[in-house]
């Protein structure tokens, strides 16, 4: 019963926040709205037992990945152009779109029976640690998928970093602007 | 009245949709980059919420899984940023329409 009541209520949160993202005009208010929304799936994580997903998600999520869109926003000041219509005619054939697809897959969620099952394993950081870097052969593997993981990250900062930075020696064409 | 797998399902289905619509609607490429995230932490919780349903081992993995999607979504929101501050250096206009060059 007390976690039907801490569901609801960080499910609401969550739904709101999630809703002003979709209604807001400022990109910060969204990208703020989106950060609540982040801590609160934390939230729920926690209530079903995976309480090692939510702190990561708290700590990467709404800590590193928001803080980098938020500076990014703040940078390129997002918001100059906010003349601009929010929704185009598009809008008008995707929200029905969208609407028609959750409720086929709400129906299709209705008539699967799944439950709970008491004898499931919390998520703590023991046990993802030990599953995670299980490097024996009987093991799942994941250590594998880890350092492909790291090397992925690594070519996405290069990659950023090769995007992002003004062409080598164009300092003076820099200052030009 | 106890918490039922279902409704987790269900705030991960609302949450989700929410998230296609922002992503896809929405005109400020920020927008789309968030409607993206969201879209991303439904998934994760629907992960998380199917692990639950199953017995002692077999619910790790659902466990798992979502940690290497927030690793993507890192890798991911890096990258997009760049293109963002990249496109945005040539083109001074956060508004995704303006963004396609190319006709089709």
């Amino acid at each position: 019963m007390l976690a039907l009541i801490y569901f609801i209520i960080l499910g609401v949160i969550a739904l709101g926040s999630a809703i002003c993202v979709f209604l807001s005009r400022h990109p910060l208010y969204g990208a703020l709205s989106l950060v609540l929304s982040m801590v609160s799936l934390a939230g729920i994580y926690g209530l079903l037992g995976s309480p090692f997903v939510g702190v990561v998600q708290i700590m990467v999520y709404a800590g590193a990945i928001m803080m980098l869109l938020t500076f990014v926003i703040m940078v390129l000041n997002g918001a100059r152009d906010s003349k601009t219509p929010m929704f185009d005619k598009v809008s008008l054939f995707v929200i029905p779109a969208v609407l028609a697809l959750s409720g086929l897959v709400g129906f299709a969620l209705v008539q699967a029976p799944i439950a709970f099952d008491a004898s499931a394993l919390r998520g703590s950081v023991a046990l993802t640690s030990q599953t995670l870097f299980d490097t024996s052969s009987k093991g799942q593997g994941y250590f594998v998928l880890f350092e492909v993981l790291g090397l992925l990250l690594l070519s996405a900062m290069v990659a950023a970093v090769l995007l992002a930075k003004k062409r080598l020696g164009s300092i003076n064409e820099g200052e030009d602007k | 009245m106890e918490l039922q797998a279902i409704y987790i399902q269900f705030l991960a289905l609302a949450l989700f949709s929410i998230g296609l619509v922002v992503a896809i609607s929405r005109r400020n490429i920020f927008f789309v980059l968030m409607g993206v995230e969201l879209a991303l932490n439904a998934v994760n919780l629907s992960f998380v919420g199917f692990s639950k349903t199953l017995p002692d081992t077999l619910s790790v993995t659902g466990q798992i899984v979502p940690l290497f999607t927030i690793a993507i979504a890192a890798a991911e929101a890096c990258v997009g940023l760049a293109m963002v501050i990249l496109i945005f250096r040539n083109r001074e206009s956060m508004d995704a329409n303006t963004y396609s060059n190319m006709k089709g």
